[in-house]
């Protein structure tokens, strides 16, 4: 009679235990920043290479959401990313969405920059002013062989220094 | 019995274009703009004269009103309507210097269009390439329908960079440091 009760408080304090772990796993992943309201609004981008579901979604280096999606459409070929923002974020329809890369090498963002116009995009609506991602690897090819005549790059100095 | 699937096929045909001319204009107005500045380069001798020549054919074409807008960012309605004017026209030199300052008298850029597509309504974007001294660029036009001026390009993705956003973020940076006038000083420092 005397071992009941401590044995029923070590079981609460593991079952308290657990509850921990499951919330902090849940606060860790996407379920972070998806309390409140949100809402859904889509971008399209015509390479949306590096991003993946759980992608950050950053308002001025605030992480404001994340991808919930990716799909590609089948009439254009264009990737249609789904992002999950907070309906308190007012967004002006002229928003712009870029694919940005954190560091060098770092992992694909998504940053969306506000516009200047007054009307607002609905939960739903599409981002069509958009930035893809860099492909790094076709930029260090150009850089390698892209110029074919070597000759013009002189002939370029004169001429930005005649202009202004 | 026969004409009730002819009128439908008929009906279908005679829809398909009404899709499709849209993105077919704006294709051929971009076309019809980019001949016009290539015509304008090949008599120019020299990037000031370039520029002069170009600034009345690219006010035609492009839509510095919305683009300048854009450029500036959340930060435009706090601008005064003297402000935004000012704006808007040191932000017209400024993209038309830029644009006519990498031009090299006697090197005429080759433009192909590869591909049009209309992602919205009133939208279209252009995919081109253009080769300029031996190196490729692909460029992306973005258009908009604006009722009775027709269409007009509102953005250009140069390398998948956009020119709007790129000033964006830079105006932005600005206008959060000096308000309107920090905006507009560093324009009128960088078209001087």
């Amino acid at each position: 009679m005397k071992k009941h009760p401590l044995e029923f408080l070590a079981g609460i304090f593991v079952l308290l235990g657990l509850a921990a772990v499951i919330h902090l796993s849940i606060r860790a992943g996407s379920g972070s920043i998806t309390d409140g309201d949100t809402c859904i609004i889509e971008a399209r981008f015509a390479n949306a290479g590096g991003l993946h579901s759980g992608s950050s979604v950053l308002v001025s280096g605030v992480t404001v959401g994340r991808v919930v999606g990716l799909r590609m459409d089948p009439d254009d070929y264009c990737a249609i990313v789904s992002l999950r923002v907070p309906t308190t974020l007012r967004l002006p329809t002229d928003s712009m969405a870029s694919i940005k890369s954190s560091g060098l090498i770092g992992d694909k963002h998504v940053t969306l920059s506000p516009g200047a116009d007054e009307t607002y995009l609905e939960p739903g609506a599409r981002i069509l002013l958009t930035e893809s991602a860099v492909d790094l690897e076709s930029l260090i090819g150009k850089m390698a062989f892209g110029s074919v005549s070597e000759d013009s790059e002189p002939s370029d100095s004169p001429q930005e220094i005649e202009t202004p | 019995m026969i004409t009730r699937p002819f009128l439908l096929a008929l009906l279908m045909l005679g829809l398909h274009p009404v899709i499709a001319s849209s993105t077919a204009e704006a294709e051929s107005f971009l076309k019809n703009a980019v001949s016009q500045v290539v015509t304008v380069a090949k008599n120019a001798p020299d990037g000031a004269s370039l520029a002069n020549q170009l600034k009345p054919l690219l006010e035609k074409s492009i839509n510095f009103d919305a683009m300048t807008r854009r450029a500036v960012g959340p930060g435009w309605r706090q601008f005064t309507n003297d402000q935004q004017v000012q704006a808007i026209r040191l932000f017209t030199t400024l993209v038309i210097r830029s644009y006519s300052g990498k031009f090299t008298p006697g090197e005429l850029p080759s433009v192909d269009f590869k591909s049009a597509q209309s992602p919205a309504p009133s939208r279209v974007e252009v995919d081109t390439v253009t080769i300029y001294k031996g190196s490729n660029y692909d460029v992306l036009y973005r258009l908009e329908l604006l009722g009775a001026k027709g269409w007009l390009i509102t953005d250009i993705v140069i390398e998948g960079v956009s020119m709007v956003a790129n000033y964006r973020s830079q105006f932005d940076a600005r206008f959060k440091a000096g308000g309107a006038e920090g905006v507009i000083g560093s324009l009128e420092k960088s078209t001087r």
